[in-house]
This record gives C-alpha cells, structure tokens and sequence, in this order.
C-alpha cells in the first residue's frame, strides 16, 4: 500500500508551482485527481490553508479584514502598513469584508495569524471570565 | 455567583476591560477541524507546544484544551470543558502557558475541580501564587532520605508497616475493602494528633455522594480546615480525571516546597488509567497491553515522583503519597497494580477474606510491606513491634495447620492464643486513629503476655479499660511516652502493673 502523502508535502508542492510560476492549471488537475483517489476531498480547505502558510512564509501573504463598517482609507492604509511591518512580506494583498455581527472594530486575519480587536470578541472574553468568576 | 458582593463583581470586571484594552497584537491562531468525545482535531497553531492551553472561541465564550498530539497535519487536542459549544471552524488560539491551578494557603477547607475553580459554592479563590500542573521532580541533590514518621494512627500500618514522611505507600485491594477508610483515617490523625501535616485528596471520578460524605465527616472531624479536596465525578470529562491527580499534586508541593509537610490521597490511580486509556484512545495512539497506552507506567511513575522529603538546603519540606488502586477479584499481578507497586516503596494489601472475617482493617501481613518506613518509624513504636509481623505471619500458618489436629504442644497453643489475641487487638473501627501511647502500651500488653489471662473475645475490652486507667491515672507518663521516645523500664513496669491489674476483671467473663 501507498504511503499516504501528507497535507503538508501536497501543499509545499502546490506553493512551489504558485511561486515558480509552474503549469498551475495542470497541477490543479492533478491535486484534484489525488484527492479524490485518495478520497481526501474533505481536506481541500486544510490543504489551501497549508498552501497560504507556506506562501506566507516565502513572503507572499494574502488576507482578510473584517469590519462591520467600511473601514476609513487612512484606516486601510494603516492596517496594510502594520501588516508589512508584522509579516516582513515582499507582497501583500488584503481583502476588506463588511460583517455586521462583528459589532464595531475590525479583524485582520493573515495565513494562521490574527488580530481580533472586534467588540464582537471582547464581548466573548467578558462572557468567558465571568464564567470563571 | 450568590456570595460574590457587587462590589466584587465591579472590581472584577474593570480588570477584565483593563486587560482587554491592553491585549490585540498580532496571535497565532489555528481552526477547529473535528471535534468530539472530548477531542478537538486543529489545524493550524504550528507553534504550539506539547501540554500547552489553547483557547477556542465559541459562542459560549472560550474554551480551553489543552494540546496532547503534536502531529504534521493537526493538533490533538483534549477539551477541558463540554465539547457541546466547540464546532468546526472555531478559531483556536494560544494561551501562551502550560496549565497552571491556584496553589497556596488559601485553598485549605475548599471543595476545588482540577483546574482550581471552587465547587464547594464558597467565594471565588484568589490565591498569591500559580503552581504548574506537570512539573518536573526534584532532583536527586534535592532530597533527603526518609526519616520522619507519617503517623496514620492505625496500629497494624503504624507498628508493621510505618510510613515515612516523603514516602509512597500503595494503598492496594479489592472494593469495598476499606481502602478509602485507610487514607481517611490517615488525614483525621493529622489533625487528632495536631502533626501539622496537610491533607489534599484526590477524588478521581468518585461518586458526588462519596464526596459530600467525606467532607461533611472531615468537617465533623475538625480536619477539613487542614485539608484541600480536588474533586471529579464520573460525569466530569476524562480530561478532568486525567488532571485531577497533577493539579492535586501541584497544590501539595506548595506546602512541600515552603517546609511545611503535606498528605497526598489519589483515590483512584485504577480510574485515572481508565481515563487516560480513554483519551488516547481517542487520540488514536496505539494501544498495548489491556488497551492502555505505551506511556502508562510514565503516567504514574511521573506523578508519584513528586513526592519527596526536602533536604535541609531547600526547607526540609515533605509530600507523602497514599496512592490507592482497586483490584479485580484479588489479582496484584493485573498490569497497573503491578506498575503502582513497583514506582511506590511499598503496598499495603487489604484482603476481602479478612474483612468478610471481620478484621478490619483488613491488611494482609503477607503480602503488605513499607520499603523505606522502618527509618521513620518512632522508637516507642519500634520498641514494641520487633517481632509483630512476623508473630502474626507465624500465627496465621500455624493457625490453618492447628485447624487438622487437637494435639498441641504448650508452645504451639501459646503461639496461637496470642495470636487470636494480637489479631483481635489490631481490629479498629473506623474513625478512630490511635496516638503513639495508646498504640505502644496496646502491643506492649499483648506481646509481653500481660493479656494472657484474658480470652481473645475481650481484648478490645480490656485494651479500652487499661487506655482510661492510664490515662486517667498517669497522664503525665502517657504524655511523655506520645512524644516517640523509647519506653524507659519503669514505663514497662508501671503498664505492666496496671495492664495485670486489669486483665483480672475480665478473667471471668
């Protein structure tokens, strides 16, 4: 029987491909066909997630900001520069999403990183420590 | 929530925002990927440590783990709380610390769960100090031999098998054989003979009911204010059992590392290994012998290593360890029995056939024994029971033997009679710890003969009789003999005399 390949070498192969600037559509091609031979479709997002881990790590990060109103572009500019200085990436590219049930304040979320300044979260915590209490 | 003033309740919460504020830089966070029985699968968190608190953010507020399988893909994580409010998809984060319980003083007299929290519906416990739950024992510089005795005030352990302050004494026996009664006899002492001593009993997965009885009795006893309970029920998750005996200890060695002695109780180390097997199993290690993990004997041998006598350069403090397993059908040779006996430094055997006899405690002279205790035990004590266990050994084979023949020599007879009588002595109820005078002058009366008039049906009688007149009459003899020193001759004469004198009321009857 094959050694079952881990979720790490599948995506260190893909991240290769992404910054060598491989045949990314071939290799689409054949991750998809061993996941499903392997019958390993349900890890797909574990695998993306190890993909932006590694890029992450090759100095290409891709994130998320979530705020429960559009964020200011001064605000914006901020945050792009604070995630410069923290990453040390060559590139970086952020989405910005609106979610209401955030509250107020934002959370950037980088390849498994955060920062959660959302009153949303600060609200969690307070429920948490007056369990404890 | 009843007893907490609002005063309480504000100074609580402004702290809570005051840390809010200053928190939100930029944290490692994982994600949920299945959760169940207690497990949490995390991807993610590729700094985590091994052992190290995860914080997952539910709904219900955050939940702590604790991460115990360090794999390339994924975290295994063990939940410390119900595993109904954790989902797939839940970010997870580092608390940035091993697992941590409040040590210290003010814990005395509390009902706490593994973690420190209270369940004994007192006020929430604010202790100076955090101790770690897996910590390292101390090194081979740091110790001192046994020396000092752990008196448990039960004659039989006390005269045969004496335990020293810093050993480990495997309480071992089938259910319902007494072996909870033993510890907790051992913890009333401490406070009967006011040794200063301070008790932390484990309960791993007891009944609730069990728990409220005991602290309601130490509280009736006056030893509840010496004394910490760190508490688990059979509905608490495995991950709270698997901790219940760490926390405890982490609580003991507070006591242990500022001179102060301190009791361990772990009632039972069987349930704790039952928890664990059910945690690795879920974790999918490999299972081995009886499906319990490769790491099992390291489970118990880490634990029991805390306990220890201090040497002089680091306070000459002392944790003693009471260790209790429960074995099936008699059999010391099942796997974990035979782990625990061989990291303890000694077993005391309760035998079903001996309770069933009516001789409690029901210790098994054979196959009981203390390694390291004879060094501890207190020459009043030793002076009085050279010969006892091997008296009583003797006694049991001649007894069997006696029983297919009449004809016996004087000796053989002799040999026997006080051996009924001896065995009749070391019965004791429950409840009722014996001071160093009670137990010297009780085997000194039986194995110098004094009681060889009196049938072995009234040796508690007698034994009760000859304790008031003494006391009563030469209190102040008494008082010296219970500090531990050797019995001078005239001590001898003067137990003699009284012991003889009393014998003769009950000749008769």
């Amino acid at each position: 029987m094959a050694r079952r390949v881990s979720r790490r070498v599948l995506a260190e192969y893909v991240a290769e491909v992404i910054v060598g600037g491989g045949d990314m559509p071939l290799t689409t091609q054949q991750l998809a066909a061993h996941l499903v031979v392997t019958r390993r479709t349900k890890e797909l997002d574990m695998i993306m997630r190890d993909v932006s881990f590694i890029l992450a790590d090759k100095g290409i990060v891709s994130g998320t900001v979530i705020s429960a109103y559009e964020l200011a572009q001064e605000t914006k500019k901020a945050i792009q520069s604070y995630v410069a200085d923290v990453s040390k990436a060559k590139s970086i590219s952020l989405s910005y999403q609106l979610d209401q049930a955030v509250i107020g304040g934002y959370k950037v979320s980088l390849p498994g990183s955060q920062i959660d300044r959302t009153i949303s979260h600060q609200l969690t915590q307070l429920k948490t420590r007056f369990k404890k209490v | 929530m009843t007893n907490i003033s609002i005063a309480e309740l504000s100074k609580e919460l402004r702290e809570a925002i005051d840390q809010l504020e200053t928190q939100g830089n930029l944290g490692e966070v994982g994600v949920v990927v299945r959760v169940g029985d207690g497990v949490a699968w995390i991807h993610g968190l590729r700094k985590a440590g091994y052992s190290e608190v995860l914080l997952i953010d539910t709904d219900e507020g955050e939940v702590e783990a604790f991460a115990l399988n360090l794999l390339e893909d994924e975290i295994g994580a063990v939940l410390l709380g119900e595993d109904s409010a954790v989902k797939a998809g839940q970010s997870v984060r580092l608390k940035g610390t091993v697992l941590d319980v409040p040590v210290g003083p003010e814990l005395l007299g509390r009902v706490v769960d593994p973690l420190g929290r209270p369940l004994d519906g007192g006020p929430a416990i604010k202790t100076k100090q955090r101790g770690l739950v897996e910590r390292e024992a101390i090194g081979v510089m740091g110790r001192k031999s046994v020396h000092e005795p752990l008196m448990t005030g039960i004659v039989s352990i006390d005269a045969m098998f004496p335990i020293g302050r810093g050993q480990r004494e495997l309480i071992i026996g089938d259910r319902q054989t007494g072996k909870t009664a033993l510890a907790i006899d051992t913890m009333i002492n401490q406070a009967k003979q006011k040794t200063g001593v301070v008790n932390v009993y484990v309960a791993i997965g007891q009944k609730l009911s069990k728990i409220a009885r005991l602290v309601d009795r130490l509280k009736q006893e006056g030893v509840m204010e010496q004394t910490i309970i760190v508490a688990t029920g059979p509905s608490d998750p495995a991950s709270l059992l698997y901790l219940a005996p760490y926390s405890g200890t982490a609580m003991g060695e507070y006591f242990r590392d500022n001179s102060q002695h301190a009791l361990m109780i772990y009632d039972d180390l069987t349930k704790h290994a039952v928890a664990y097997r059910q945690m690795s199993l879920l974790l999918r290690r490999p299972p081995g012998r009886e499906a319990y993990p490769g790491d099992v004997f390291y489970l118990h041998s880490r634990l029991l290593e805390r306990s220890a006598k201090l040497s002089d350069d680091l306070g000459a403090g002392s944790l003693t360890a009471l260790p209790i397993i429960e074995t099936q059908g008699g059999d010391i040779s099942a796997y974990i029995p035979t782990n625990v006996i061989s990291i303890t430094d000694g077993q005391i055997f309760l035998e079903t056939d001996l309770f069933y006899q009516g001789i409690r405690p029901a210790i098994s002279a054979g196959l009981s024994v203390s390694r390291v205790g004879g060094a501890a035990q207190s020459p009043a004590v030793k002076s009085v029971s050279g010969n006892l266990k091997l008296g009583l050994s003797q006694f049991r084979e001649l007894a069997s033997f006696a029983q297919f023949g009449s004809d016996l020599d004087a000796a053989t007879k002799q040999q026997i009679d006080r051996g009924q009588r001896l065995t009749e002595l070391l019965k004791q109820p429950q409840y009722a710890p014996m001071s160093i005078w009670q137990q010297v002058v009780s085997i000194m009366s039986v194995s110098n003969g004094f009681f060889d008039t009196v049938p072995a049906s009234h040796i508690k009688d007698v034994q009760s009789a000859l304790l008031t007149k003494l006391w009563a009459e030469h209190k102040k003899e008494m008082q010296t003999l219970d500090k531990g020193g050797k019995p001078t001759e005239d001590d001898v004469k003067l137990v003699k005399k009284i012991a003889t004198a009393v014998a003769k009321g009950f000749e008769d009857k």
